[in-house]
């Protein structure tokens, strides 16, 4: 009943000369062999996997990440003694810690830090050689450069977290930890310490855009696969010569919400709340500690704060007398 | 009247669930159809009564405006009005306005001869939104437990009901839920560009084809779903994400009371590394 | 039937088998609810009725002894080398010894304590231990009502029928990692019971407990003053001593707080203010009572560091929000409640300049007390209403 639905492939096919885009320069990467194909992908979508092209980008990126991986990795089985069991067992709750916020920007000791900041060095070099890839194969694909930016959005934040924010505090400390649990802590510590993070505007601005863009791909996703049976996610064909396909979707959404967008509009509304999700958490996490202390006095000041009745306690160390902290 | 150049040959009469001809007809371009009225009755008469509640909340502040739920002493009753009875009016009106949606819509697939996805997917986020207020109230014997109607209000709840279990985050089905969440955003970004790159290439460029598109995540991550592949993808993630966040919510308190941090103990505590 | 039809039969069975054990892992409906906090904010306690059935159990006060005769020569007439008890009479005096023994020592009698040939005997530091004990107990009992109010403690609210209580904790500097260059843990990822099993500092006591250090992060003021630096970092170690209170006192955060402002004392429930007494009086007992019996307790009896057991919220409060579910001992044993009017308590050695000012302070801190429990006991008064 389900293959019906559009949810299930019924019929698979095998491509011998697949359409691939030839690239004109740098034929030592040859892309007419290296792949296969998989079942259970060509369920969903295309079967095909591979090849990849890398390039010298690709591997330097590939490079700085799997150092940055295993820096975490070997801090995490040394924390527990080379154990091997121990570090399987205990593996969520390890970490690679930022330096204590003591030593400021100052390199701190391998031991205390110094493997974090080593890391995240490799990191963001992994993540930016990989940026470039996504601008170097639009450009020579002659597509547009939509993708690249998109990454930048959620490399902003990236930088913000772990460098940005960090420098205008002072302490290398204040990042997060590279860790399963340890992190989720961080961010609990975050929102404690800064008068809880629900109250920083471009926090709910940034969830407004994570859930909107759930909202947005379940709408759009649901309604290509209505439309299937006319061909719906033919979605460049259908942006420059509108077909049944587009006319319908369009009229289900004007008719259900009284407005609709167009084949290509939708994919606008898209990225836009996909790329605005990540450019207003940054700025959030950027002003949290630099701008605003407290978030949940800045809304009391701004009179966004609700009341709610209730019967005031006294703070113990204000009462006359009271033994010190 | 409202529409669109190619619209006039699609609006044909049929495909209503209740009513038959009666109400079959469009405003603006808006469909109606029986469910539009009672859509648009449940709608009016909830935000008469949000509004009336606000009334007498004593303020007129968008953001500070809060409908509360009854105290949990009122247990799975009717409360007074000004208890939290509006809370309870105004929930029961939000389901009847958001079944009334999802039923239209199937109205208007049926009208437009498309496969049912989107009222199907609306249905998950109702079930959500349910989940919250009626299913989990029930689950723990009082209508109190919902959340309530207040723009910052309504987070003073999420984060209050989060520290009961001490620290959320190690909640599995949070975990879960969150996980589609970002990675629902980040497909979405990719299809959005993907689309936007073939379709607006830059200046001196041809619109490309699927094939470009294909080459370019082949090339990039040595995988492209494809172009209908990335609507399932993305209906998927995004239905997932609303599905575990309600399980997340409903296990919280029914099915564990104690910090989630320690539900994790079973992991620590296998026999054979204990 | 074909192959796709049982092969998607036997995912679905997978899948099911998975969720139902993962729900295995969790507790089953009804749990019993109980609002702190106005309606539709969340300050809610959900406990399952089979975890408050096996608290309640594992929380009975025992049957005290009958009272004795307050009349006759005191004890330090009649017995040697009382210190601490002299004041009370023969009777009172004997009750409270056997009631020490059933409390700490049921298995091991007397003995455990004494040298049965020549009970005056200080050989044993079981009995030295037991001396500084008494001090502490008749000291919660009198100077620290803002925190245990009329109902107050007895050896039993620790102790619970063993000799070292159940709840103690130890410096701790974590497990072993490696030496070298990598693998310094930071304080954290050694999940314990006592912070909620999470991967948080996992010893915040020396710092908050021991030590008197700042416990407060959250900023007062909206904007920055250039002021208030505590970091992200502290904020853990603040917010693991929190999943202890939780833990210990078998409630969660919205107990005291309102999330939305945790630091705001006006949307605090008064349990906060209670709270804030208590980590006074555990500093207090620490470093005045536990660190000072150091030298007397064996190796064995220590921690990994060398450093004596020390007490926290877990130590008297054994997972229920009030130790015992609120029923007072104390009241039955008036000789445990306060220094006697006729004989000031005298200490285990000679007072070191530094026992003397502790002392003084110890004084000016009884007066206080007592403005502060009538403050307390007004606050307390209006929440109710």
């Amino acid at each position: 009943m389900i293959e019906y639905q559009n949810i299930f492939t019924r019929t698979q096919v095998r491509n011998q000369h697949p359409h691939i885009v030839p690239m004109e320069e740098n034929t030592v990467f040859d892309r007419s062999s290296g792949s296969f194909h998989l079942y259970l992908a060509g369920k969903i979508g295309n079967a095909r996997i591979g090849p990849i092209f890398l390039g010298w980008f690709g591997i330097a990126s590939i490079l700085c990440g799997v150092i940055a991986f295993e820096i975490i990795g070997l801090n995490m089985w040394a924390s527990v003694n080379w154990d091997p069991v121990q570090f399987l067992r205990l593996w969520p709750w390890l970490a690679l810690e930022p330096p204590s916020p003591a030593y400021g920007l100052h390199t701190p000791p391998l031991r205390e830090g110094g493997w974090w900041l080593i890391d995240g060095a490799f990191l963001t070099a992994a993540i930016f050689l990989w940026w470039i890839r996504t601008y170097r194969l639009a450009k020579q694909l002659g597509l547009g450069l939509h993708v690249c930016w998109a990454f930048g959005a959620a490399i902003w934040l990236y930088m913000v977290l772990g460098f940005f924010r960090p420098i205008l505090m002072g302490a290398w400390g204040e990042a997060p930890p590279f860790g399963f649990f340890p992190h989720l802590d961080w961010t609990a510590a975050l929102s404690l310490r800064y008068g809880n993070l629900f109250y920083n505007p471009f926090h709910m601005l940034s969830i407004v855009f994570l859930y909107g863009s759930a909202l947005l791909f379940a709408m759009h996703g649901a309604t290509i696969l209505a439309v299937g049976r006319y061909g719906g996610e033919r979605e460049i064909e259908q942006i420059i010569d509108r077909g049944t396909a587009s006319e319908r979707a369009a009229l289900f959404w004007r008719w259900t919400m009284g407005f609709n967008a167009t084949m290509e509009s939708v994919h606008r509304w898209a990225w836009w709340f996909a790329i605005l999700c990540p450019l207003t958490g940054g700025i959030g996490i950027l002003l949290t500690g630099t701008a605003v202390d407290n978030w949940y006095l800045w809304a009391v000041k701004h009179h966004v704060a609700p009341s709610y009745p209730i019967i005031p306690v006294i703070d113990p160390l204000t009462l006359p007398g009271a033994p010190t902290n | 009247m409202a529409m669109l150049n190619f619209e006039k040959k699609y609006r044909v009469r049929g495909g209503t669930l209740l009513g038959g001809d009666l109400f079959d007809f469009w405003a603006g371009p808006f469909y109606v159809g029986f469910f539009g009225i009672t859509g648009t009755f449940f709608t009016i008469l909830g935000t008469a009564l949000i509004l009336y509640s606000a009334a007498l909340g004593g303020t007129w502040n968008v953001w500070q405006i809060n409908v509360a739920p009854p105290d949990l002493s009122y247990g799975l009753g009717l409360a007074p009005l000004k208890e939290g009875g509006i809370w309870q009016f105004v929930t029961i009106c939000a389901i009847g306005s958001f079944v009334s949606w999802a039923l239209r819509e199937v109205e208007i697939c049926n009208k437009l001869g498309m496969g049912y996805h989107v009222p199907f997917a609306f249905s998950v986020a109702i079930f959500a939104y349910v989940s919250l207020v009626v299913i989990r109230p029930l689950l723990l014997g009082a209508w109190g437990h919902g959340f309530p109607y207040g723009i910052l209000s309504h987070l003073d709840w999420v984060s209050n009901v989060g520290y009961q279990y001490l620290h959320f985050h190690y909640n599995p089905a949070h975990m879960l839920a969150i996980t589609f969440f970002f990675t629902n955003c980040l497909a979405l970004a990719l299809h959005g560009a993907l689309v936007l790159s073939a379709t607006n290439p830059g200046s001196g460029q041809v619109v490309k084809t699927p094939e470009h598109e294909d080459t370019y995540f082949l090339d990039l991550i040595g995988y492209s779903v494809g172009t209908l592949g990335i609507h399932r993808l993305g209906l998927v993630l995004a239905l997932n994400a609303v599905f575990w966040s309600a399980v997340c919510i409903i296990i919280s308190g029914p099915f564990w009371t104690k910090g989630w941090p320690e539900w994790w103990s079973w992991w620590l505590d296998l026999p054979f590394w204990k | 039937m074909n192959n796709t039809f049982i092969s998607r039969l036997g995912v679905q069975a997978l899948l099911l088998l998975a969720v139902v054990s993962l729900l295995s892992a969790c507790e089953k409906p009804p749990a019993k609810s109980v609002q702190w906090g106005y309606r539709g904010t969340g300050m809610v306690d959900i406990e399952h009725p089979a975890t408050m059935e096996a608290n309640f159990a594992a929380n009975q006060v025992p049957e005290g002894l009958p009272a004795a005769d307050p009349s006759g020569p005191r004890a330090s007439e009649v017995y040697k080398n009382v210190k601490v008890l002299g004041d009370l009479s023969a009777g009172q005096f004997t009750r409270v010894m056997l009631s020490i023994s059933n409390w700490v020592a049921p298995q091991q009698g007397c003995a455990y304590c004494h040298n049965l040939a020549n009970f005056a005997d200080d050989s044993l530091y079981t009995k030295v231990v037991a001396r500084k004990m008494l001090q502490m107990t008749r000291h919660i009992n009198s100077d620290w009502k803002s925190h245990v109010q009329g109902t107050g403690v007895t050896c039993y609210t620790c102790h619970r029928g063993n000799p070292v209580p159940a709840y103690v904790w130890f410096k701790d500097e974590g497990p072993r990692t490696a030496r070298g260059y990598l693998g310094d843990r930071m304080g954290i990822g050694s999940p314990k019971p006592s912070i909620g099993m999470s991967s948080l500092p996992f010893d915040p006591f020396t710092n908050y407990l021991d030590n008197k250090e700042n416990i407060r992060m959250a900023a007062t003021t909206a904007l920055p003053t250039g002021e208030d630096r505590q970091s992200i970092k502290q904020t853990e170690w603040t917010y693991a001593l929190m999943m202890h209170f939780s833990k210990s006192l078998g409630v969660n955060c919205t107990y005291c707080h309102n999330s939305r402002a945790f630091a705001d004392w006006k949307q605090s429930t008064p349990q906060r203010s209670t709270a804030w007494y208590g980590i006074r009086m555990v500093r207090d007992l620490n470093n005045d009572y536990m660190k000072p019996l150091t030298e007397v307790f064996p190796a064995h009896r220590l921690g990994p560091t060398g450093d004596v057991a020390k007490a926290y919220c877990s130590t008297c409060h054994q997972g229920i929000y009030k130790p015992l579910y609120g029923v007072s001992m104390a009241k039955d044993y008036p000789e445990l409640q306060g220094p006697s009017p006729n004989a000031a308590a005298k200490p285990v050695r000679e007072d070191s300049a530094e026992e003397s000012v502790v002392k003084k302070s110890k004084k000016a801190k009884s007066n206080t007390s007592a403005k502060l429990e009538t403050d307390i006991g007004i606050t307390a008064k209006t929440a109710a209403n």
